[in-house]
């Protein structure tokens, strides 16, 4: 007699490590490869560096934000393609530039469940090889052409069509509701929140200085697969200096006048790139010697109006890293590590200022007190998105494996369990918030 | 607003089906060229009619191409500027009328208000009514109100006001009003932007059946005295409303009142935002200007009705 499956107690779930391949700038190392080729070549890389060879993973779940009609099984067409077993499932996931943060939560809390035992979460994307649609009119035509039985039928659909219809669609930046693009919504945020130009390329600075001396160090040894000749980020500018970051001039915001702050230097640039990270239980861990670095403990998300004026495009992790605290029982002190996605310098600053401002925490969030400071010496201290560059739905794997193993390496060296928050913005005025421990 | 109250006394004209707005417009055109060949003169008040139409079945795929022209949702009920585009032919009828004293062609739109009681399902056959009320003066010209009600299942769903000047056509008995002080226009934070290309106003008289040449093209709109087409006042509100359709639901009302006109091509932008600030939606208030003119196009607002 078949017996009722017992319900099980919560368990972790552990980073076990992470691979990504360096990211290029736009139009440069990876031109030609698609998101299938990358997320292949960051899978590929993980199951070298943990003997995943044929292995049946629980699942894995990846996606890309820049998506072809045709890769509608994006993840699972990689998986085929790539040395894990064929046996492994797969879902795609979508959350904009949150997907890869997205991933990890959605895999972690299934192995939380006992549902399965080890997954990988990952993400792509790919600004060189992005999607082309035909315009809307020629598409309307396209598709009365297929539906037309009779010649008379077909010419009439064809006769609808218009010289301007012939045009390409690329798919830009620009959020579909408001028109604008989103370092032009970011610009309108960071002039409301009074962020200098001084402040954003100081921020820029520290984040190329930090990844430089990461690599410097080594620390990105097990974390990056080359990959076509790039051996790493390529929009790393270890020589940059603020004087160099402030001749450029704004790109974003230019209608704000003498307000306008944001450069190609404080803001990301389009990249290529994939991540993938490895997650377990404890016991997957153990039974199969490899290392655990840290514990996905909680996340949170949230999303705000920014269609009819409420707040910014990418204010959202203001509002779910509060949320994620108060259920947490934590305070922002309470973290060794802050990784906030720096989709623009301003975009971080202008989450610190609201985090410190009075007006916003009562009004917005609801508190007594302003929710605190982020110590900038915790902050991005590996880099962040600024100078590694942020292949939209790859960001996610690359700041979770960059916190665990930092993670690791303070327990290791201090012998204390730290704890690290993640907080990313995505389009459509999303966020998602996420707390690592030291194993 | 009852309609008896406004129209009591007047003259229901009941048309046989929605009249054709190209003919409208073609037959108010030579009216007034004759006009201005005869010195015909035209009556000084208004005429007391009511044009109506009964048992009108909106058309499944112009509501769709409208929904998606102006950034809404293809959803089974009508957008409010759509009903206002629906029964625009039977106002028209009315501004054609011989004993109508303006002149059709040119007529500016200045403002509209519309209230709507309850969410319509297009397969509900409608009944619309127009009429012409409330000729007064203003510092350009003569300014009318135009008066359009949608009836569905016996009760009024949808009634508008739309304001309209004749610019420069001054009649006796009319006052001119001051030219009220132009108010400096600080262009606020923008929350979106759009990009009206040449063929904006063709693409809306597409799909609203509004095809004053005024829209159409710069030729066009050049022979009635414009510098560039401009972009259809409806198609602007169509476009705000297309964004407040959500929170707003199926009863509320909301004006708009138009400024600079919108040449085309333009970039326009736009700031909603909410009339309380508590977080609960209850109203927006919005302001449209010129991205590179900064000339303020249009302010409105849409509310809950109360």
């Amino acid at each position: 007699m078949a017996t009722a499956p017992q319900s099980q107690p919560i368990r972790d779930a552990v980073v076990i490590g992470g691979n990504r391949i360096p990211f290029a700038r736009a139009n440069s190392a990876y031109t030609g490869a698609s998101n299938q080729d990358m997320l292949t070549a960051a899978l590929d890389g993980l199951v070298a560096r943990f003997g995943l060879q044929d292995e049946r993973i629980g699942e894995v779940a990846a996606g890309a934000v820049l998506k072809h009609s045709r890769d509608f099984n994006l993840t699972r067409e990689a998986v085929l393609g790539s040395a894990l077993s064929p046996e492994t499932p797969v879902y795609d996931l979508q959350q904009a530039c949150a997907t890869g943060l997205e991933t990890v939560i959605g895999l972690a809390n299934k192995i939380k469940l006992g549902q399965i035992e080890s997954a990988v979460a990952g993400g792509v994307d790919s600004a060189s090889d992005a999607p082309i649609a035909v315009s809307e009119g020629l598409r309307t035509v396209l598709l009365e052409l297929g539906r037309a039985r009779s010649t008379k039928q077909k010419l009439a659909a064809l006769a609808r069509l218009r010289p301007r219809d012939l045009a390409p669609h690329a798919p830009s930046t620009a959020e579909p509701r408001t028109g604008l693009s989103m370092g032009e919504h970011q610009a309108l945020t960071t002039a409301a929140w009074k962020i200098t130009r001084e402040a954003q390329d100081e921020l820029a600075l520290a984040s190329h200085a930090n990844l430089a001396a990461a690599y410097g160090r080594g620390f990105f040894d097990d974390l990056i697969t080359p990959y076509r000749g790039q051996l790493r980020d390529g929009n790393l500018r270890p020589d940059t200096s603020l004087e160099k970051l402030a001749k450029l001039q704004p790109v974003f915001g230019k209608s704000l006048g003498e307000e306008a702050t944001m450069t190609a230097g404080n803001s990301t640039p389009l990249t290529d790139g994939a991540s993938a990270v490895l997650l377990g239980s404890e016991d997957y861990a153990r039974r199969n010697d490899l290392p655990m670095l840290a514990r996905v403990v909680d996340a949170e998300a949230a999303a705000v109006d920014f269609v009819h004026g409420r707040e910014g495009l990418l204010m959202a992790p203001a509002y779910a890293v509060p949320r994620l605290l108060e259920r947490n029982g934590l305070s922002l002190p309470d973290f060794d590590f802050v990784e906030i996605h720096e989709a623009f310098a301003g975009t971080v600053l202008c989450h610190l200022a609201a985090w410190e401002s009075e007006e916003f925490c009562r009004n917005k969030l609801g508190l007594d007190s302003p929710l605190g400071s982020v110590d900038r010496n915790r902050l991005n201290v590996a880099g962040s998105s600024l100078a590694a560059g942020h292949p939209f739905a790859a960001t996610g794997g690359r700041i979770v494996a960059t916190l665990a193993k930092l993670l690791h390496e303070q327990a290791g060296a201090e012998g204390r369990r730290g704890r690290g928050l993640i907080s990313i913005c995505a389009a459509g005025g999303q966020g998602v918030a996420a707390i690592l421990e030291a194993c | 607003m009852s309609p008896a109250a406004g129209t009591a006394g007047f003259r229901e004209v009941r048309l046989p089906e929605l009249p054709s707005v190209p003919r409208l417009l073609a037959q108010a055109a030579a009216t007034a060229a004759r006009e201005r060949i005869t010195g015909g003169a035209r009556p000084d008040g208004l005429p007391a009619v009511r044009h109506t139409v009964a048992d009108v079945q909106v058309d499944l795929e112009q509501l769709t191409r409208f929904q998606h022209l102006v950034g809404g949702t293809v959803r089974d009920t009508l957008p409010s500027a759509f009903l206002h585009t629906a029964a625009f032919p039977v106002a028209m009828s009315v501004l054609a009328r011989g004993d109508f004293p303006l002149p059709l062609p040119g007529l500016v739109h200045l403002a509209n208000r519309v209230s709507q009681r309850r969410p319509v399902h297009f397969i509900e056959p409608l009944a619309f009514s127009a009429w012409v009320e409330n000729l007064r003066g203003h510092h350009a010209g003569t300014r009318v109100d135009v008066r359009t009600e949608v009836s569905a299942a016996g009760g009024t769903v949808w009634e508008g006001r739309s304001e309209y000047l004749a610019k420069g056509v001054f009649r006796p008995g009319l006052d001119s009003t001051e030219r009220p002080p132009r108010e400096d226009f600080r262009p606020p934070v923008p929350t979106a932007r759009w990009w009206l290309g040449p063929e904006a106003g063709r693409d809306y008289a597409a799909v609203s059946g509004d095809f004053n040449p005024i829209h159409l093209s710069t030729l066009s709109a050049r022979l009635l005295g414009m510098k560039r087409s401009i972009a259809h006042g409806m198609y602007l509100a169509a476009r705000v409303l297309a964004d407040l359709e959500a929170a707003a639901g199926g009863s509320h009302e909301w004006e708009i009142r138009f400024a600079a006109p919108v040449y085309l091509p333009a970039a326009v932008a736009l700031r909603i935002e909410d009339l309380a600030g508590n977080g609960h939606w209850t109203g927006s208030r919005f302001t449209g200007w010129g991205e590179h003119s900064r000339r303020l196009h249009f302010t409105g607002t849409v509310s809950a009705l109360a």
